[in-house]
């Protein structure tokens, strides 16, 4: 069994989630809080991920932040290193199908708590951030963590973006999932079996944990 | 076209159409199911419809079996459908129950994989060409291409792309020709693995790798860049081989394009895209 891949999945989850989390509550709260034009246009771009081909959004990430983009040419002249086939690279590929998943739960979650409760605290005083921390978002924290959640589990289980940008360097970028599909194709079974093992347990029980919140929370539709 | 029917009906996706319980009410599972229905309707060949070979073969093929399928569905009239892919990825596949007729792989030990779980015919295993690996460098790209493997080693190529040598041929080949001209040690840190010999030739397509190890019967018509001919004495040879297959339902069909493939026009199509072929022992550099 191969520990190395798991580890370094779970590194790369993780990283992601953190990056997911903060960005994707403020992306929610400028959706559910601000009108602007293209709001819903921008809700859209956020969501295609979760409904694009693998391949395709690889190809365009790959286009994206590669060696010879504008973004990726500017990240190796700063740091000497590609942003494509590091671990970088893999955490953007592990972000992106994530990032949406916390939007539109964080997005539901807020618009979901009763305005009139923002309104009160405000009458009782309360700035726009105080009433927005204190009130807003611990009331949809339930719907809010739960979308986290699917993300990290979304992030983990990578596999077509990160399969098309990060080329499956061990110990580098070949995460579990990268892993297991060589492992396989090579004829070595009993070596995926761990590994196949651990994220489906990971997964159940995320799913077991997002349910148990969305049943506790009554604010989360 | 003939392409993604192919896959659809891969061991992964048959095995996920057994158990429409749990998931079957979301609208894109029924879509899936009823396109699977629809997908094995097809492969019980009607009256009507014309008959279809399915060749599953290794990425390395995937332009010249394009052609020769060309000139047999020209000569036959019937229609080839192929899946390309790494063969480790089209033999395990197969191995599971996969329905194909014929299986070109990409290396003549994943045709005796198939032949030892019993999906395919050892009687009908045949050599059909002898595949070459390239270094491929980009038009457009500011450096000097590789003249030989041990070049490799030199700093200004900073990314060099290979399949993965755990499961494609060409990828091993790489892989040996590198430990053969004495620079595995030193370029394996810069190395980045493509799923098939295609994946890993986009890769240098894009930009992303200043390199990349490819079969030579796909640096020869992809335009926009050039290649170096990796010498021979530098790997094992990659003796291709393919085998006649059962459960695809029509092997006398694999049998026939499998025939086609090594007839006269056959050949000369594999020649066109540097293949050596049975018989042939020497490739002239381009």
């Amino acid at each position: 069994m191969e520990w190395h891949p798991l580890l370094l999945s779970l590194q790369v989850a993780s990283i992601a989630t953190a990056i997911t989390a903060v960005a994707g509550v403020l992306t929610a709260w400028l959706l559910a809080s601000k009108r602007f034009p293209g709001r819903e246009l921008l809700d859209v771009i956020i969501t295609t991920p979760m409904v694009l081909p693998p391949t395709v959004l690889g190809y365009y990430v790959l286009v994206a932040i590669g060696r010879r983009s504008a973004i990726g040419g500017l990240y190796e002249s700063l740091t000497g290193s590609s942003l494509v086939f590091t671990r970088t690279g893999a955490v953007i590929a592990a972000a992106i199908g994530a990032f949406p998943l916390v939007v539109k739960a964080a997005r539901a979650a807020l618009e979901a708590v009763d305005p009139m409760l923002v309104a009160a605290a405000r009458t009782l005083g309360a700035g726009p951030a105080r009433a927005f921390f204190t009130v807003r978002l611990p009331l949809a924290m339930g719907g809010i963590v739960a979308g986290i959640m699917l993300g990290f589990a979304r992030s983990l289980g990578d596999f077509g973006v990160t399969l098309m940008i990060a080329g499956d360097i061990p110990g580098e970028t070949q995460t579990a999932s990268l892993a297991i599909y060589d492992a396989i194709q090579a004829n070595r079974e009993r070596d995926a079996l761990g590994m196949i093992a651990v994220l489906s347990v990971t997964a159940i029980a995320i799913l077991y944990v997002v349910n148990k919140l969305g049943a506790g929370d009554q604010h989360v539709r | 076209m003939g392409f993604s029917q192919g896959g659809r009906e891969n061991g992964r996706f048959v095995g996920s159409s057994k158990s429409n319980l749990p998931y079957s009410l979301t609208p894109c599972s029924i879509l899936l199911a009823l396109t699977l229905a629809s997908a094995c309707k097809k492969s019980e060949p009607t009256a009507q419809e014309p008959a279809q070979v399915r060749v599953a073969a290794a990425a390395d093929l995937s332009l010249a079996f394009r052609d020769v399928a060309m000139a047999y569905e020209k000569k036959t009239g019937v229609k080839v459908v192929f899946t390309f892919g790494s063969t480790g990825n089209l033999a395990k596949q197969i191995d599971e129950g996969a329905k194909y007729d014929l299986f070109a792989a990409a290396n003549v030990s994943f045709a005796d994989q198939v032949i030892a779980s019993g999906a395919c015919d050892g009687a009908t295993k045949a050599p059909y060409a002898r595949g070459r690996i390239v270094l491929w460098t980009k038009d457009d790209a500011k450096i000097d291409p590789p003249k030989s493997v041990a070049d490799l080693a030199d700093k200004r190529f900073v990314k060099i792309a290979i399949a993965n040598p755990e499961h494609a041929p060409y990828g091993m080949a790489a892989q040996q020709a590198m430990t053969a001209a004495g620079v595995w040690e030193t370029v394996k840190p810069k190395l980045v693995y493509g799923e098939n010999v295609q994946q890993t030739l986009q890769f240098a397509q894009t930009g992303n790798v200043e390199v990349a190890i490819v079969a030579l019967s796909l640096a020869i018509v992809v335009e926009g860049g050039k290649y170096t001919l990796v010498e021979e004495a530098q790997h094992k040879p990659i003796d291709q081989a393919l085998v006649v297959c059962s459960r695809g339902g029509n092997a006398a069909g694999g049998k026939d394009f499998a025939s086609f493939v090594s007839s006269a026009d056959g050949r000369a199509i594999m020649r066109k895209f540097g293949f050596v072929l049975p018989g042939e022992s020497v490739v002239k550099a381009p």
